[in-house]
């Protein structure tokens, strides 16, 4: 058996306290100065260590209590109060919610997974890859246990193209070179986001962490001097439509390209192919509303991956901005199911993967892997204030921040995805995420169950008048 | 080095702190806008310290006393503000460096004068006597 892949987490603090939910209003005036005073009983003695953020301007009472409430309920004049922190409430946007950024940071600082407490408040389904609920029914059996479990979990994934068949000669040996595979241990690849202070040092700090994870580490073409020969296998250069050029000498250090889709890709991969035949090249396919025949088109003319991307909101582009990332996923994967191929090729998808969850599920949905790019910016502390796209400074200053320390975080956080997949599919009784992919049985859809039993249910009979309709 | 200014706003007084940005005309001076759930949320050590890191003005936006959700926070506020004032004539330097405003929340043409009386009372005051003070420099770096 291969030795049991293992991501090593180190705990690296903030350099920026993380911005409270909620805040401490500490009416001090009007005390009775009780003889013992609620503060001095507090849990986290928070009162006592409170200090001032001089770089953010705030109390970090916030950052050390705990939201016990025990103060709040416990002063008998009533002086102090706990209020949602209007500071936390504003960071990210609708997709990219507070609650994401907080939960990221959380991995990347410690490498674990986020446990929320007891109970659960919230809804049970949502829009998006909340609409989907995974199965849970092996949980109770132990030797499937993701992380600790006695039965190995794998997550190492293939990129490449795949041969439907083999063909030996009269001597046994293969009349055809297999073609370039490309073996992951996970199915997350990282790629440099579009934003950040300082993007030099944000892609230097991602290929050092696609090192240590031993994944791959897209960077844009243009954007690659020189690569170290040790990372050279892991780095997979991506070139605009048109600029691929097949005596480009950076082809004979890397194992993997991709290139922007456009009319001449299969001619210009053909020529590349010619020259690099042990070269994997990807296809950047734009999720619009071209992207299921294009990707069924590309994979029929014998593209060995192809990378689906989309908004950063999980969505589709173009046409359809409407439609979420899943469902897009899971027509592209159906079409290749229906044309005999799906096994031939590698789907990548990027856009709007901002969970561990998201992971698992975009696997289920039809992916071979997914692409992580923005969180691994909220990895080094980010908060999504899209200043630095304006030229302003960064408010947690990730221009300055050092390669060895933003890679231990990115390694952190996706260490801490790691472990909530093979929590997942511990809990699914799965062993191999390559068996995850198109899993759908494996999963329910809301949208599915909602038209499968609530529909019948609320649905008139033809001619039959609701209780709602006058008589 | 440029000057700075920070402003705490209380939420229900300035539903949107972009407002404030967009309002200001100060040029080369740097503002921040901090948005808080109360006027009350802001100490005195807090003003106080904010100052000293060093900023230039300090200023914090409230909501008229009888419309503060806390129903006490607008006017504790004050006294906090009037404490502060109070402490830094004590130890010498301007009181005029902290600053509060009430508004009614959401009035946009209040809002935009309290904008202007900032900006001219920033550069009324100039830059704050602490930023020439020894160690300045180390305090700005550790900032």
């Amino acid at each position: 058996m291969p030795a049991k892949y293992h991501i090593h987490v180190r705990s690296v603090p903030p350099r920026f306290s993380p911005l409270a939910k909620s805040t401490i209003i500490d009416w001090a005036e009007g005390c009775l100065r009780c003889a013992r005073c609620v503060k001095e009983q507090c849990p986290v003695d928070a009162y006592r260590k409170r200090g001032f953020d001089r770089t953010q301007f705030v109390d970090t009472i916030d950052e050390l209590c705990r939201d016990c409430y025990r103060c709040v309920q416990g002063c008998p004049r009533e002086l102090i109060f706990k209020a949602s922190n209007p500071q936390y409430s504003r960071i990210g946007n609708e997709y990219w919610t507070p609650e994401i950024l907080a939960a990221t940071w959380y991995q990347a600082e410690t490498g674990k997974i986020p446990v929320s407490g007891a109970g659960y408040g919230g809804p049970f389904a949502g829009p998006g890859f909340d609409s989907i609920w995974t199965d849970m029914s092996e949980i109770v059996r132990p030797t499937r246990d993701g992380i600790h479990g006695r039965e190995y979990i794998s997550t190492s994934v293939d990129v490449g193209r795949k041969p439907m068949f083999l063909t030996f000669d009269s001597n046994g040996e293969l009349t055809w070179p297999s073609p370039p595979l490309l073996e992951l241990p996970l199915p997350i690849l990282l790629a440099a986001p579009s934003l950040g202070a300082n993007p030099g040092n944000i892609r230097e700090i991602i290929n050092h962490a696609a090192h240590e994870l031993g994944t791959l580490a897209i960077v844009a073409r243009e954007r690659l001097t020189a690569i170290p020969e040790k990372t050279a296998s892991l780095v997979m250069p991506s070139y605009t439509a048109g600029s691929l050029d097949a005596k480009d000498p950076l082809l004979s250090q890397v194992r993997i390209i991709e290139v922007l889709d456009h009319p001449g890709v299969l001619e210009q991969l053909e020529a590349v192919k010619k020259r690099h035949p042990e070269l994997i090249i990807s296809v950047k396919a734009p999720a619009d509303g071209r992207v299921v025949d294009r990707v069924a088109e590309l994979t029929a003319a014998g593209a060995e991956a192809i990378h689906i991307y989309a908004s950063e909101e999980a969505r589709g582009l173009g046409e359809l901005q409407e439609t979420h990332l899943k469902d897009l996923i899971r027509r592209c994967h159906l079409k290749l199911v229906e044309n005999k191929l799906r096994d031939t090729v590698t789907l990548l998808v990027s856009g709007g993967i901002a969970l561990a969850e998201h992971v698992a599920k975009a696997i289920i949905c039809g992916a071979d892997a997914i692409i992580a790019d923005l969180p691994l910016l909220l990895a080094l502390e980010c908060r999504l204030c899209r200043q630095c796209a304006e030229g302003g400074k960064c408010p947690v200053e990730i221009d300055t921040l050092t390669v060895r320390r933003g890679a231990q975080r990115m390694v952190n956080l996706v260490g801490a995805w790691n472990n909530q997949l093979l929590e997942i599919m511990g809990a699914m009784g799965m062993r191999e995420v390559r068996r995850l992919r198109g899993e759908v049985g494996r999963a329910m859809f809301i949208e599915d169950l909602e038209k499968e039993i609530f529909a019948p249910l609320f649905a008139n009979r033809e001619g039959e008048l609701t209780k709602r309709e006058p008589t | 080095m440029s000057m700075e200014v920070v402003v705490f706003a209380c939420q229900q007084a300035v539903p949107e702190p972009e407002a404030v940005k967009s309002l200001w005309r100060g040029g080369e001076v740097r503002l921040r806008v901090l948005p808080e759930p109360c006027s009350s949320k802001m100490e005195a050590f807090q003003l106080l310290r904010t100052l000293a890191t060093p900023v230039d003005l300090v200023w914090v936006i409230g909501c008229e006393e009888q419309l503060c959700r806390y129903n006490e926070g607008s006017h504790r506020a004050g006294g906090r503000m009037a404490y502060t004032k109070k402490y830094l004539a004590e130890i010498g330097l301007e009181p005029a460096r902290v600053g509060r405003s009430v508004l009614i929340p959401s009035d946009e043409s209040a809002l935009a004068a309290i904008v202007a009386e900032i900006n001219d009372r920033v550069q009324a005051l100039g830059a704050s006597p602490l930023r020439r003070a020894p160690g300045a420099a180390a305090r700005r770096s550790a900032k």
